[in-house]
């Protein structure tokens, strides 16, 4: 099996998935502080979107900048089939875990 | 939404300095975007500039930390080699060990600087690599004391300069943290306007 994506690195990558073609720098960022219910620093997201498309489960490609941007391009990324499998995956390995479990768990503890 | 807003031009700067020239656009527009939209209207004129300094050290942060975990690294290791395994001359020590960190910040600042093609990234890089190395360096000499302060020990770190020596290093490397990152980022420079030519 190849190597499960982390927490963070999921995160993204459904926020690619959600936003389709408008998966840039910004609107990434505020996905992922939406789902994760907590303030994240951009600087991790662009860290974490430079080491998937290096690790190829994601590309990405220079768009037109907007007058709010000064004009500065914007990036898109775009999912590869790798990093739907990548995602697949790690889902997969989740549900292992959890098998023959309830959730919300009571009674264990 | 203030599409005139901007943030602290030197915030901006260090932040094109800590990128590569690929995302160096892409990325302070999407600070930019998010500081005008979002972050400006919500938080006012001050909090938004703080906002915004604070971003862009996270992205300092990360192009400088590993350096620093490596400098530290190298300064705790020759202090306890000089408290624990005293040698009888410590000069011979002390100059590859100066070298070791010259070295590691010089190419930290060289890197950096021939990524971005910004000469600035290199005392960027340089002063953010001895920065977050003080306060690790500093714990790290603490530690070592906690743990061996009987009195050959004691006499071995007189010997090598002294505590007070070891406990303001950490801090008087700033200035040399600017200085190597100047030359490493120097050379950077020169090296990527040689590729791009």
């Amino acid at each position: 099996m190849a190597e499960i994506l982390g927490s963070f690195e999921q995160a993204v990558l459904l926020a690619i998935l959600r936003l389709r073609e408008g998966a840039y720098g910004r609107a990434i960022l505020n996905e992922v502080q939406e789902r994760m219910e907590r303030d994240v620093a951009a600087g991790a997201v662009h860290a974490t979107l430079v080491r998937l498309e290096r690790k190829g489960l994601i590309t990405s490609s220079l768009g037109p900048g907007t007058p709010v941007r000064g004009g500065r391009a914007r990036r898109f990324y775009r999912l590869e089939p790798a990093g739907l499998r990548a995602l697949n995956e790690a889902r997969a390995a989740v549900d292992v875990l959890w098998r023959g479990l309830e959730w919300p768990l009571k009674g264990y503890a | 939404m203030s599409i005139d807003a901007t943030p602290p031009g030197w915030a901006e700067a260090l932040l094109r300095a800590s990128l590569t020239p690929g995302d160096s656009d892409s990325v302070s527009g999407d600070l930019l975007e998010q500081y005008r939209e979002s972050v400006r209207p919500a938080r006012g004129r001050r909090r938004a500039d703080l906002w915004y300094v604070t971003q862009v050290l996270g992205f300092v942060w990360r192009s400088a930390r590993l350096w620093a975990a490596l400098f530290a690294v190298a300064f705790l290791a020759r202090t306890a080699l000089d408290w624990l395994v005293p040698p009888a001359d410590f000069h011979a020590r002390a100059n590859v060990s100066t070298l070791l960190g010259a070295g590691i910040v010089l190419l930290a600042a060289f890197r950096a600087a021939s990524r971005s093609g910004s000469f600035a990234a290199g005392p960027v890089i340089g002063l953010a690599t001895a920065a977050i190395a003080a306060p690790i360096e500093l714990a790290g000499a603490m530690t070592l004391l906690a743990g061996w302060h009987d009195p050959i020990t004691m006499a071995a770190i007189r010997s090598s300069g002294g505590l007070a020596e070891v406990l303001t290093l950490p801090l008087l490397m700033l200035l040399p943290g600017i200085v190597l990152g100047s030359i490493g980022g120097i050379l950077g420079a020169a090296v990527n306007r040689l590729r791009s030519a």
